[in-house]
């Protein structure tokens, strides 16, 4: 057992905190540091940073353009990222789609998508979540009818995450509601400049309009656009679904907000609001401090097997339940230092553009906004509760 | 001019009814009661006449447990002047509650008495018109608008398909429909003032009626479950939705 | 032993309940909440005619006499609509202070209007550092000759921009954190040298910051004496603590209703969510946290009433379990709603919103779990 880096990741670690100082666009860099929201052109231009220096198609095949790089390696990556506060990759081109067409893609698909994907050429948004197809997500009725060369769709997908900025969507949609619920669903790509197709915004309780509803009124899709056989939709998903799940704890992340959350308390503390002194607050500091170590370790530890070719089990469901309740565990500190600047609700203060005095320090301003949109994080990608669930089913085999 | 309003304790309008189990009626223990909403009416109706100046007194009657005072002080809150209880736990029949209603009319001679059409409880839409047989009054049910002249009563009525205008002679009876008016809240300082209003508590014996029942309630039964609804994203998924899955567009 | 509203409390707490229920659906709020002064002034002279703003006042002022039972029964209605109107700004917080602390010409002169619905307050207590602990105000107001000047910085004053007078606590004598010293000045905001920076909070309200800057007043501006208003300030504030449990109690009863009614309607996996007792067990948490809080709430209720250095123990006590359930209700309401809960369209994040906010004000749980330690330390 053993977790120190190598000379050879050492140096690699070298070479991505190069790159994150000399090529991380400086705009996008001064945006994350005030906490501004990124618009759709800043995620571009921080993506093709990466494409620029070949690290866009992380957990790619090198065939493809990906770095190859060891599980080792992925980790680094995302530790220094997170330390140089780069945005999040937007994961549905890069992390969601990508891995399905190039692994169950025709070739003639992976030409004419992979390399877009790679480059952020093209804007990628999901649609699996429907109104009634949440946590039992098989249940979708988005219909795909097969009519000569095309399918015609039609019905809603929800819950579509920047939709409101993508040039394409991947659906799950119906082909056949024959047998059970989980056959039947095949793997779509619809461009979403197609007649047919409208996205409506939702807003949620921060304010922002991050997701949508994706409405599918008859629209004509060329059958080429479908990925592998009719029917096996459900398959190549959950496939995905167990293999992404690198990255899923944000680990890094919550490393770096602990540290400015740190931060945070000796700049109030200079401001004569003593939170050191607090024996509850910093317990509970500490505690979630014990607790993101035993996250890390672990994540590492679903790491280290995959890299010795083991493909994660579902244990990596640990991680997205642990990891969701660090993120809000952390939010929560955020807002009890923030104190009664946790009510002011300013968006001005968060938005490009932005020069005038805080109210209040200026972490405080986003405190309340991020722990109501972090509620989402136990909510997404399979609730909490089916989080749990996968665990007593399937690695304690209640 | 005296103004006589009959009020019924009932379950709150809000609270989701429940059957007991062995259903033999609703189930009422801890539940929150209050005034039927038509009596309700009936009570602002009868207090803007009297902020009006048309009449010079408000009485409120009910007739129930002695807990059904907390109906006539919050009638009493709501501006009456006056209540009566004629106390009695029997269940009672709508003839019966007609009867003690028109003892108490014979006693205080009102010139006009307001009531809900029907209560919300048992829905029987029956004392009013009772009422109005037993006292030998005319009656104007289902009244959306009230104008009081002289020694006469202008009663709009909501009827299948349109309005009907009536003139009553006084003494009259009018039963309140839903549009009448819309009852105030009522008051801090009147909430407090009701505490110091005269209430008369009378029992059905005072006044010589037989309250017993012929009627047994044999069973009651919830309605069907309404099976579970769908939350739908937008417009035009409940236009697709309609069209496709109710097929009823 | 009596748990029981009397008559009087049932008859208020149904014409609150019914004016919610009639006149404040969640969109009216919304309504209100997103318009320029961000509440009603119709509902505001509804209030004054139903005595609401007359309810804690003294009858020599042409108030009501309520106590905090009375105050807790309006305040769970209200939070069940999500109320905008200024009342605990005015009403708990402004008029029960000049109550507590003005002379009695003054309380005549000002409780009548604030009674009558022609005079609106804000309290500009708090600071960043001293969002409860009066005692740690930092603004200062120095004598000179019949005049004060007063400099110093006000953070999130509930009502500011609405209000005719901002009372305004200032230090006159002493060092932070003394208990003595503390004078409360009565100040128009008009006044030169007062800035409001008005903005809306989170959880829909109204409120600014206040900076003062050599802000001149006649010593007449100062209510009842001079150095002497922390212990008023901090009766208060522990009262407007049992307000705002009330208030969350309210909310936590809304959630709970609102929550199980949808997991009985949502159906995933082929019948209703509720069938799964993960998430009955989850809304028996989140029932039982109500209780508790609800119970918390009656008992500090009672016992802040009777004031001296308990009072302050007890209001900590209920800080701290409003806290915890609010955090627990708001957090299960919105995870089971799922994605629904997360929604600007939906009420239920509207509640949520508002229970976080409420921990923020006044002293979060943190602060008075270990303000509760300290007590405990000195014995």
């Amino acid at each position: 057992m053993n977790v120190d880096f190598t000379n050879e990741e050492l140096a690699f670690r070298e070479e991505v905190r190069e790159f994150f100082k000399h090529k991380f666009p400086a705009a996008v860099k001064d945006k994350q540091e005030k906490g501004i929201y990124l618009t759709k052109n800043d995620h571009i231009v921080w993506q093709k940073a990466l494409y620029d220096q070949g690290w866009a198609g992380i957990n790619w095949p090198v065939e493809h353009g990906g770095t190859g790089w060891s599980a080792t390696q992925k980790y680094i990556f995302a530790t220094e990222a997170a330390e140089a506060k780069s945005p999040r990759i937007i994961p549905f081109g890069l992390a969601m789609v990508a891995p399905v067409i190039y692994t169950y893609g025709s070739e003639e698909q992976k030409a004419r998508f992979l390399p877009d994907i790679l480059a952020t050429n093209v804007w990628w948004c999901q649609g699996y979540s429907e109104p009634n197809a949440g946590s039992d997500l098989a249940s979708v009725k988005t219909k795909a009818v097969r009519d000569g060369d095309s399918y015609i769709v039609s019905g809603t997908k929800t819950w579509t995450t920047l939709g409101q900025h993508a040039d394409w969507i991947f659906c799950l949609v119906r082909t056949d509601d024959s047998g059970r619920k989980q056959q039947g669903i095949s793997f779509l790509l619809i461009d979403m400049k197609t007649p047919g197709v409208s996205v409506t915004p939702i807003i949620t309780i921060d304010g922002t309009h991050e997701v949508n509803e994706v409405h599918f009124d008859d629209v004509r899709v060329p059958a080429n656009n479908l990925i592998g056989e009719e029917g096996k939709g459900w398959t190549y998903a959950k496939v995905l679904l167990t293999h992404e799940r690198t990255g899923i704890a944000r680990v890094a992340e919550s490393k770096a907000r602990l540290n400015s959350i740190k931060k945070m308390i000796d700049e109030a503390a200079a401001r004569g609001e003593d939170l050191n002194s607090n024996a509850v607050f910093m317990a509970r500091l500490l505690e979630i401090e014990v607790e993101l170590k035993a996250l890390e370790y672990t994540e590492l530890r679903v790491l280290s097997s995959v890299s010795t070719g083991k493909a994660p089990g579902p244990e990596s469901s640990i991680l997205k339940i642990k990891g969701s309740e660090m993120i809000q565990m952390l939010d929560e500190l955020v807002l009890e230092i923030a104190g009664i600047y946790a009510l002011p609700f300013v968006p001005e203060q968060y938005t490009e553009g932005f020069d005038g005095e805080s109210i209040g320090p200026l972490f405080a301003a986003k405190a309340a906004p991020t722990y109501y949109n972090d509620r989402k994080v136990s909510i997404y990608g399979g609730t909490n509760e089916i989080q749990k669930n996968i665990i007593a089913k399937q690695v304690l085999g209640l | 001019m005296k103004v006589l309003v009959a009020v019924k304790r009932v379950i709150d309008y809000n609270i989701k009814v429940r059957v007991k189990s062995d259903q033999s009626g609703v189930d009422l223990t801890n539940v929150k009661m209050a005034m039927n909403p038509f009596c309700e009416i009936a009570v602002e109706e009868a207090v803007r006449l009297k902020e009006k100046g048309v009449a010079d007194e408000v009485i409120v009657v009910s007739i129930g447990p002695k807990v059904a005072q907390e109906q006539i002080r919050t009638a009493m809150a709501l501006g009456a002047d006056r209540g009566i209880l004629v106390e009695t736990d029997e269940p009672l029949e709508s003839l019966a509650i007609a009867k003690l209603l028109a003892k108490v009319v014979e006693v205080e001679q009102p010139d006009l008495v307001i009531l809900g059409k029907q209560s919300i409880d048992a829905d029987n839409n029956q004392t009013g018109q009772m009422l109005g047989t037993l006292a030998g009054m005319s009656q104007g049910t289902f009244a959306s608008e009230i104008n009081v002249g002289e020694n006469c009563v202008e009663v709009t009525r909501e009827i299948d398909g349109g309005l009907q205008t009536l003139s009553l002679n006084l003494p009259a009876i009018i039963t309140t429909d839903l549009r009448l008016n819309e009852p105030r809240y009522a008051s801090l300082p009147n909430i407090m003032k009701a505490k110091r209003k005269p209430l008369d508590v009378k029992t059905p014996a005072d006044f010589g009626v037989n309250v017993i029942s012929g009627l047994k309630t044999l069973l009651v039964e919830s309605p069907q479950e309404r099976s579970a609804g769908v939350l739908v994203g937008s417009v035009g998924e409940l236009v697709e939705k309609l069209k496709n899955e109710a097929k009823v567009i | 032993m009596d748990f029981s509203l009397n008559d009087i409390q049932q008859m208020m707490q149904d014409s609150a309940a019914k004016f919610i229920q009639n006149d404040y659906d969640f969109e009216t709020r919304r309504g209100l909440s997103n318009s320029p002064a961000g509440y009603s002034e119709d509902n505001w002279k509804l209030f004054a005619e139903l005595g609401w703003l007359a309810l804690p006042i003294k009858e020599p002022y042409g108030g009501l006499d309520g106590d905090l039972v009375d105050t807790m029964v309006l305040q769970q209605e209200f939070g069940k609509g999500l109320l905008v109107e200024p009342y605990y700004a005015t009403v708990l917080l402004g008029a029960n202070l000049i109550q507590k602390q003005a002379n009695d010409a003054q309380k005549l002169e000002l409780l009548e209007q604030v009674v009558a619905g022609e005079l609106k307050l804000a309290l500009a207590h708090s600071e960043a550092q001293a969002a409860f602990d009066v005692s740690q105000t930092k603004t200062r107001a120095e004598k000179q000759g019949d005049q004060y000047v007063l400099n110093g910085h006000k953070a999130v004053v509930l009502g500011a921009e609405s209000a005719d007078y901002l009372l305004v606590p200032a230090r006159t004598s002493g060092a932070v954190g003394d208990a003595e010293g503390i004078t409360l000045f009565l100040i128009d905001p008009k006044s030169a040298g007062v800035q409001l920076r008005g903005y809306a909070t989170n959880d829909g309200l109204r409120a600014a910051d206040v900076g003062l800057t050599e802000v001149t007043v006649p010593a007449s501006s100062i209510l009842g004496q001079a150095d002497s208003a922390a212990p008023a300030i901090e009766l208060v504030l522990n009262e407007a603590i049992v307000a705002l449990g009330a208030e969350a109690v309210g909310i936590m009863e809304k959630l709970l209703a609102a929550t199980s009614e949808y997991i009985k309607t949502r159906q995933q996996f082929d019948q209703p969510i509720s069938r799964f007792q993960v998430l009955q067990h989850r809304l028996a948490d989140m029932f039982m946290e109500t209780e508790q809080a609800k119970s918390m709430v009656y008992f500090a209720a009672m016992e802040v009433a009777k004031g001296g250095p308990e009072a302050s123990r007890v209001a900590s006590m209920l800080k701290v379990k409003i806290g915890s359930a609010g955090r627990l209700v708001g957090q299960q309401a919105v995870q089971l709603h799922g994605g629904m809960g997360i929604t600007d369209e939906l009420d239920v994040g509207h509640f949520f919103k508002r229970l976080t906010c409420i921990n923020n004000q006044l002293g979060s749980r943190d602060y008075h779990l270990q303000s509760l330690i300290n007590k405990a330390a000195a014995g």
